[in-house]
């Protein structure tokens, strides 16, 4: 759970050290040292051994109704969509996809909606006892999920929540680490900037909206990006919460037809389906970066 | 006088009571769903958790109050105590294995070449893969028949039963941890290696020393800070790894990978022992806060 945050905080520091390190390293070039080629073969290997995991998934799924015979499998000669038609022909599949995108979609506006309010009010705010929740609220990080599982089922249960999506929603949004990032990003907004537009007769909710929010749009974008992801690999909360398999989201429903009697290439061409968000979320967010260093860069 | 200083004399001089201030009321309105939540999601489950610990929970709702009663069981438990042997055993497994692969990764991607951010792109993948698409392709891979079996027979090695032995077993869920998640560790580790000043490197090569040499006194000590962050990171992720296991090996073979975290699950859901299950849950609590704690001092113990 703690690991979305961690993870912005690296890629921004290690971008923002690029600039650096590409001119020593031009100035190395242009000197003494040259760079060894040779180091692209450890990376190519390893690079093929990381990504042959995806590889294989999707070798597989082309393959449908043929035995696997290796190595011939792995470097197929005829390939068939038909187990990805079979994977998302089906109604199933398609609602649980549609259960994913909804559970996502809808708890990425709602944190950065929260957690923009709330990160607002921590770090621009004097109020009895800021200090104290703040902090509590960053010590819930430490609560492992597997003891708050079945006091949140009790809950969801009792308030008739279980198998619905508000009830797959609502516990999930209690989000300590966005609310955090967000506060430490618009600590950084300048107080003269509020104080400007309260004086031109700006209310609380028109600053909020107009002024603060703005400024957040970088570190949305990477909240965004994570909290997305994270809802979307999310397994045990949606394992428990959502019962009927039409209710299923995909990672459930994919662990599902694993363990019923679905051919592989089904399996995999499933399998390969979950993955295309994530694939487009993952690119998505790498040219984030590159233009957070460009805007780093201009400043 | 700093603006520190201004800003403080500044509010000292509002005689203001904190809920007469509008500023106060407002800000409350902005945290009040955060509130709710936390209380209603994190902080209130957390304490019913603890509560249910020393609770029976009947199929009707009705709880029933039954004192330590569930912690004398679950100590007289065989399966308790392999679930913790399980734990543990996985964790000193997985923990050198992530972390000396990552060390490697970092050092190999610390600098600057065509294709480095093709190369990072693709190490990075699996840390945004859904863990039951990982598990899944996994379990093929390592399976009887499966491309790492075939690799082994076709050099003359015997076949390894990835995931039909005690141990191994264990490895093999720690292998598929170290893919998933060494591309994070690897960034956390690059970004420290980044902030060592480079004539740290050019001094030391100026004094003949080699590539060994360099990366044993100069990259690991600066690396401290980093290294044990992923450290400790590793450490709560092994404790409460799950999913993999669901999916991969639902606890098996014949318990070899039931955790604690799957023993929650298994006694909460498979049979609906939630006071019992509970129990269970405070024992990983206590042991997240144990590493945490013992974090804390060894943190406070480099600064000084």
């Amino acid at each position: 759970m703690s690991a979305p945050v961690n993870l912005d905080e690296t890629l921004e520091r290690s971008t923002a050290q690029a600039p650096r390190a590409t001119s020593a390293g031009r100035a190395g070039r242009r000197g003494r040292r040259r760079r060894p080629r040779w180091i692209h073969v450890p990376l190519v290997v390893l690079a093929f051994a990381t990504a042959f995991p995806f590889y294989a998934m999707v070798v597989l799924a082309l393959q449908p109704g043929k035995p696997i015979d290796l190595p011939g499998s792995l470097l197929p000669s005829n390939i068939s969509f038909d187990a990805f038609s079979a994977a998302l022909g089906s109604d199933r599949t398609a609602g649980w996809a549609w259960n994913s995108a909804v559970y996502s979609i809808v708890s990425v506006v709602l944190v950065l909606l929260l957690a923009s309010m709330a990160g607002y009010a921590f770090a621009k705010k004097r109020f009895f006892g800021r200090e104290v929740i703040f902090w509590v609220f960053v010590a819930t990080m430490m609560i492992p999920g597997h003891l708050t599982l079945i006091p949140l089922f009790i809950t969801i249960s009792e308030l008739n929540g279980l198998d619905t999506m508000w009830g797959l929603i609502v516990p999930t949004l209690a989000n300590a680490q966005a609310m955090f990032l967000m506060r430490q990003f618009i600590q950084e907004i300048p107080d003269e900037l509020i104080d400007a537009a309260r004086i031109d007769g700006a209310g609380e909710l028109r600053i909020y909206w107009s002024i603060i929010l703005p400024q957040t749009k970088p570190i949305m974008a990477t909240l965004g990006t994570f909290v997305f992801l994270w809802h979307w690999n999310d397994f045990l909360w949606p394992l428990v919460s959502m019962r009927s398999p039409e209710n299923y989201v995909l990672t459930v429903g994919l662990n599902s037809i694993q363990e019923q009697n679905v051919p592989l290439a089904t399996v995999m061409a499933a399998a390969a389906v979950t993955f295309v968000p994530t694939l487009l979320v993952f690119l998505f967010l790498q040219r984030f970066f590159v233009r957070g260093v460009m805007m780093s860069g201009l400043k | 006088m700093t603006v520190a200083d201004l800003r403080r004399t500044r509010s000292g001089t509002t005689p203001q009571r904190w809920w007469k201030a509008r500023g106060a009321i407002i800000a409350y309105a902005f945290i009040a769903p955060y509130v709710v939540l936390f209380l209603a999601f994190r902080i209130g489950p957390a304490i019913f958790g603890t509560f249910l610990s020393l609770a029976e929970y009947g199929l009707a709702g009705d709880i029933t109050f039954v004192g330590l009663d569930n912690f004398s069981r679950l100590f007289n438990d065989p399966i308790f105590w392999n679930a913790l042997k399980v734990t543990v055993l996985y964790t000193v497994i997985a923990i050198p294995l992530t972390v000396a692969i990552s060390i490697g990764m970092a050092v190999l991607c610390n600098r600057t070449l065509r294709g480095m951010s093709a190369y990072r792109a693709v190490f990075f993948l699996p840390v945004v893969t859904s863990s039951v698409m990982s598990g899944i392709v996994w379990v093929w891979i390592l399976g009887e028949e499966g491309p790492l079996n075939w690799l082994l027979t076709s050099v003359g090695l015997p076949a390894v039963p990835w995931l039909n032995h005690d141990i191994v077993v264990l490895l093999s869920l720690a292998v598929v941890s170290a893919w998933t998640h060494f591309g994070y560790d690897m960034l956390i580790l690059l970004a420290g290696m980044l902030a060592i000043p480079t004539e740290y490197y050019e001094a030391a090569e100026v004094d003949g020393a080699n590539a060994w040499e360099r990366f044993r006194h100069i990259t690991l000590p600066l690396l401290k800070p980093a290294l044990f962050f992923v450290i400790v990171l590793e450490i709560i992720r092994s404790f409460q790894v799950f999913d993999t296991i669901y999916v991969m090996t639902g606890g098996g073979p014949v318990r070899s990978s039931y955790s604690l975290t799957f023993m929650i699950y298994d006694q909460g859901f498979g049979y609906f022992e939630f006071g019992y299950a509970s129990a269970a849950g405070v024992v990983l609590l206590v042991i997240t806060l144990a590493v945490s704690l013992v974090q804390r001092r060894l943190m406070r113990g480099g600064t000084t």
